[in-house]
C-alpha cells in the first residue's frame, strides 16, 4: 500500500495544475494512475470516470476513487482533500480581493460589462448538455415538466430532482 | 470580516451546500443553477450580480462549480464560510464515490445508477434554461448585451472554445469599452 504521504503529494501536484481548467485533468490522470504508478489498469480507469460522473461532484473526484485504491478510505480522503486544497485557497483569496476591488471604479464597471457573456455560457451549457443527453419524446416530456415546475412553482429543486431520478429510474 | 447585517450562521452554510451537494446531480451548471436558485433566489444571501461575477472567477479558475460554491459561502462568512461551504458541497459526493469505489473493487461491478441519472438529466437541463432566462433577464441591457449573449453562446456551442477563453475575451472587451466610456465622460 502506498503511503498516504506519497498520494498527498501526487495529489497536491495535480489539484495544483488541476486550476488551469477541467479537461486537462483526464489525460493527466490517466498518465500518473495507469502508466506511472499502475495502480489501475485503463479499464478501471475508465470505469472510475463513469462512476464520479454519477455524483454531483467534479470530475475531479476521480480522485476519491483512484485515491481508494492506492490507499483504502485513508487514501480516498487525502487525495480528495489534497486535489481541492489549491482551488479553494485560490477561490478564498479571490473572494478576499473581490471585496476589494469591486470598489474600484473601472473594475466594477468592468465586471459588469462581462456578465451577459456569463449568461451566454449558463445557456450553452443547457444546449451542450441537451444535445448529448437528450433523445426520445420522454426526454423532452421530462424536460418540459421540469421547466415548467422551476418556472411557475416554488418547489424546491430537491424534491423535483430527487422525484426525476425515481421516475427516471422506474421507466428505464 | 463580512460585515452584513445578519449573520448567516456556518451549520446554515454548511447543511444547504451539503443538500446541494446531495441533490445536483449532473455537475457543472446543474450546481450554478442550483446555488442560483437557492442562495439567490430563496435566502438572498448574495446578489444576482456578485452571484454572476463569482462565476465568472470561477469558470476561468477550475472547477466552477466548486468555486461557485466556496465564493459564496466567502461572501457569506469570510474565510470560514467558504471552507465550511466547500466541504459541505463535496462530503456528500466523496461518501458516495467512496462507497461505489468499495462496491466496485470488492465486487467489479458498477451499480445501476445510470438509470436514475436519465431522469434527471431533463429536469437538470429544465433548471438551467430557467436558470439562464431569469439571469438574462436581469442582466441584458442595451445594445451590447444581446450581443455579448449571443457571442458567448455561440463561441461555446458552435466553436467549442473553453468558457475560461472567452471570459477573459470579453473582460478584456468589457475593459477597453468601460476605459472609453471613462474617457468620454
Amino acid at each position: 500500500m502506498t503511503s498516504l504521504f506519497t498520494i498527498a503529494w501526487i495529489y497536491l501536484r495535480i489539484g495544483l495544475m488541476f486550476v488551469g481548467g477541467g479537461y486537462v485533468l483526464i489525460p493527466l490522470l490517466n498518465h500518473i494512475m495507469v502508466e506511472q504508478y499502475r495502480w489501475l489498469t485503463l479499464r478501471q480507469f475508465l470505469d472510475g470516470l463513469a462512476l464520479s460522473q454519477l455524483t454531483p461532484g467534479p470530475l475531479a473526484m476521480l480522485a476519491t476513487f483512484t485515491g481508494f485504491r492506492a490507499g483504502g478510505f485513508p487514501g480516498a480522503l487525502v487525495a480528495t482533500v489534497c486535489i481541492f486544497l489549491p482551488c479553494v485557497a485560490l477561490m478564498l483569496l479571490v473572494g478576499r480581493n473581490y471585496e476589494r476591488l469591486k470598489k474600484i471604479d473601472l473594475i466594477s464597471s468592468t465586471l459588469d460589462g462581462l456578465l451577459p457573456a456569463v449568461v451566454g455560457l449558463v445557456a450553452a451549457a443547457a444546449w451542450n448538455l441537451g444535445i448529448s443527453s437528450l433523445s426520445g419524446l420522454k426526454d423532452f416530456l421530462i424536460l418540459a415538466v421540469g421547466f415548467a415546475v422551476f418556472k411557475w412553482t416554488k418547489i424546491s429543486p430537491m424534491f423535483v430532482i430527487l422525484g426525476a431520478g425515481l421516475v427516471g429510474f422506474l421507466i428505464n | 470580516m463580512d460585515t452584513s447585517t445578519h449573520k448567516v450562521s456556518l451549520t446554515d452554510i454548511f447543511l444547504t451546500f451539503a443538500t446541494i451537494g446531495l441533490t445536483g446531480f449532473g455537475g457543472g451548471m446543474a450546481i450554478v443553477a442550483l446555488v442560483e436558485r437557492i442562495c439567490v433566489r430563496e435566502k438572498k444571501w448574495i446578489s444576482s450580480e456578485e452571484f454572476l461575477h463569482g462565476l465568472a472567477f470561477g469558470q476561468i479558475l477550475g472547477p466552477f462549480s466548486l468555486n461557485v460554491c466556496t465564493f459564496t459561502g466567502h461572501h457569506l462568512r469570510g474565510i470560514r464560510g467558504g471552507i465550511v461551504a466547500a466541504f459541505g458541497f463535496i462530503l456528500p459526493s466523496f461518501l458516495l464515490v467512496s462507497i461505489l469505489s468499495w462496491f466496485y473493487f470488492t465486487y467489479n461491478k458498477l451499480p445501476q445508477l445510470q438509470a436514475a441519472l436519465k431522469g434527471t438529466n431533463p429536469v437538470i437541463i429544465g433548471l438551467i434554461v430557467v436558470v439562464a432566462i431569469d439571469m438574462g433577464r436581469k442582466q441584458i441591457k442595451g445594445v451590447h448585451g444581446p450581443l455579448m449573449v449571443t457571442a458567448a453562446f455561440c463561441a461555446s456551442v458552435f466553436l467549442k472554445l473553453n468558457a475560461a477563453w472567452i471570459l477573459l475575451g470579453a473582460a478584456f472587451w468589457s475593459l477597453c469599452s468601460s476605459y472609453y466610456r471613462r474617457r468620454l465622460s
